[in-house]
């Protein structure tokens, strides 16, 4: 959804961003309803934490969502897909099925798969030659930095991230 | 003696914070368990040993932890050497529980978006290997030494490079920022397997794999919830510094979030990591607005679909 892309290609993902996530959600902090994807733009409204929404398109780091009377376009990292409930794993889960994206393309058949677990990786041996086939696999910097180039991707300044209040009890990692 | 060992499991405990939330203070206790048992089996037993015996078992040495050992654990580091050999074994050993996908053009385009993507996290020091595992779990892992694997059943769920470079900037960061070498080199003051790990005797392998536990197990034990969401924090700067949309790793996360909580698929993603609605949230508060100004390409055109 950048202006590199032509506009049939825009409008095409534009539509099945909306329709892929016409999805239930769930406010996971109080935040407001803006008339763009953009922090710039006019304020039409507001979500509480742990409100439904539902959520209509998608775009960059935004949802747009309407809660109750409003509709506006949220930050994407302010609500969560799903109706869950604001707090992980909620009685709204048993429902998820529903709210799953329908996209044929992405259905795997469940039934029957049995996924990756504790046990097996516990009886795991060691397997050299799968490691050797890991080995070959690897790239040189070099050409990693050819195949960025040659999409235009190039290094950008980003500060880091601050850390998180220490509101909980210390933990080693921070102190390390 | 077994006192002592209670008061290294009791400070231990204290250094490892709220341990009730760490599946690291399981692996501790049975650490300390094992040795405990192992203790009582090699104490000398009060009858008088005969002749045989008595140059059978030198004198006891006692299990102590030494000084050098202790300020390993509390100030110390592995080397790079150490290091690599351990990310090495754990990555046999995984790959003992599952394959490579047979796909060369799918492996070598995930090690170029890898690397380039590792490049941002100013560790030059090692070799970064990547791979797509072969099972539909939805799962990635990372192992000490540049060691990063994401799974078909996750690779698949994927619409774009941006995506991709998401997933494998939070396993990036894990190894940059050592977070499963903290909890192994607590868990190195127990016994002898600190030494164990840095000695050159030919059985050095075994001896890592002791540390580790068995097989690729610390894959499943997982880390404490804050090394995850410190990964999510600097995977999406990581993204971003490799000039990709930074927000391809919030929409994983969104995307898995609305999967039924009951999907077999992230059973083992779910035991080990905090709930993507919690990931999202705790992003949210460190990102706020921060992002604003960072644009970066998704590539979606590029993105290499899975057969």
């Amino acid at each position: 959804m950048k202006n590199f892309l032509i506009p049939a290609t825009a409008l095409m993902l534009c539509v099945s961003a909306a329709s892929a996530w016409a999805a239930p959600g769930t406010a996971l902090r109080n935040d407001r309803l803006y008339s763009q994807p953009s922090a710039t733009s006019k304020v039409t409204g507001s979500v509480v934490k742990g409100a439904s929404v539902n959520i209509l398109a998608k775009k960059g780091g935004w949802l747009r969502v309407t809660s109750g009377r409003s509709t506006g376009w949220v930050r994407l990292l302010s609500v969560r897909a799903g109706a869950g409930g604001a707090g992980g794993v909620g009685v709204g889960d048993v429902v998820g099925a529903a709210t799953t994206r329908s996209d044929p393309s992405r259905v795997v058949a469940v039934a029957g798969l049995r996924g990756l677990n504790e046990e097996d990786l516990k009886k795991a041996r060691f397997n050299p030659d799968e490691l050797a086939r890991l080995h070959a696999l690897s790239v040189s910097p070099a050409q990693a930095r050819n195949f960025a180039g040659q999409s235009g991707l190039a290094a950008v300044k980003v500060p880091a991230l601050p850390e998180p209040q220490p509101a909980q009890s210390s933990s080693p990692w921070e102190t390390n | 003696m077994k006192i002592k060992w209670m008061v290294l499991a009791v400070s231990l405990f204290a250094i490892s914070g709220a341990s009730a939330e760490f599946d690291f203070g399981k692996l501790l206790e049975e650490r300390i368990n094992q040795e405990l048992n192992k203790d009582k089996k090699t104490q000398p037993a009060p009858a008088p040993a005969t002749p045989q015996n008595a140059a059978a078992t030198p004198p006891q040495e006692k299990p102590k932890i030494d000084a050098r050992q202790l300020g390993f654990a509390l100030f110390g580091d592995y080397s790079l050497e150490e290091e690599n050999r351990i990310g090495k074994q754990i990555a046999g050993d995984l790959l003992g529980a599952v394959q490579l996908v047979r796909d060369d053009k799918l492996q070598n385009y995930v090690n170029l978006v890898g690397n380039w993507v590792a490049l941002q996290s100013g560790r030059t020091d090692i070799t970064w290997r990547f791979g797509v595992l072969d099972t539909e779990d939805i799962n990635a892992f990372a192992a000490p030494g540049g060691y990063i694997f994401v799974t078909k059943g996750l690779y698949r769920r994927l619409n774009n490079e941006a995506e991709l470079a998401g997933v494998l900037g939070h396993e990036i960061a894990h190894v940059s920022q050592k977070h499963h070498l903290k909890v192994l080199k607590q868990s190195s003051l127990i016994g002898e397997l600190g030494k164990a790990v840095s000695s050159k005797a030919k059985d050095s392998d075994q001896a890592v794999q002791n540390l580790i536990g068995n097989g690729a197990e610390i894959m499943a034990r997982g880390l404490d919830k804050n090394a995850e969401f410190e990964a999510d924090r600097i995977g999406i700067v990581y993204a971003a510094r490799a000039g990709y949309d930074p927000w391809g790793l919030p929409g994983v996360l969104q995307d898995m979030a609305a999967l039924p909580a009951k999907d077999s698929r992230t059973s083992l993603l779910y035991k080990t990591h905090p709930h993507p609605a919690d990931r999202l949230a705790a992003l949210g508060e460190a990102v706020n607005g921060r992002l604003d100004a960072v644009s970066g390409k998704d590539l979606a055109k590029r993105f290499y679909r899975i057969r």
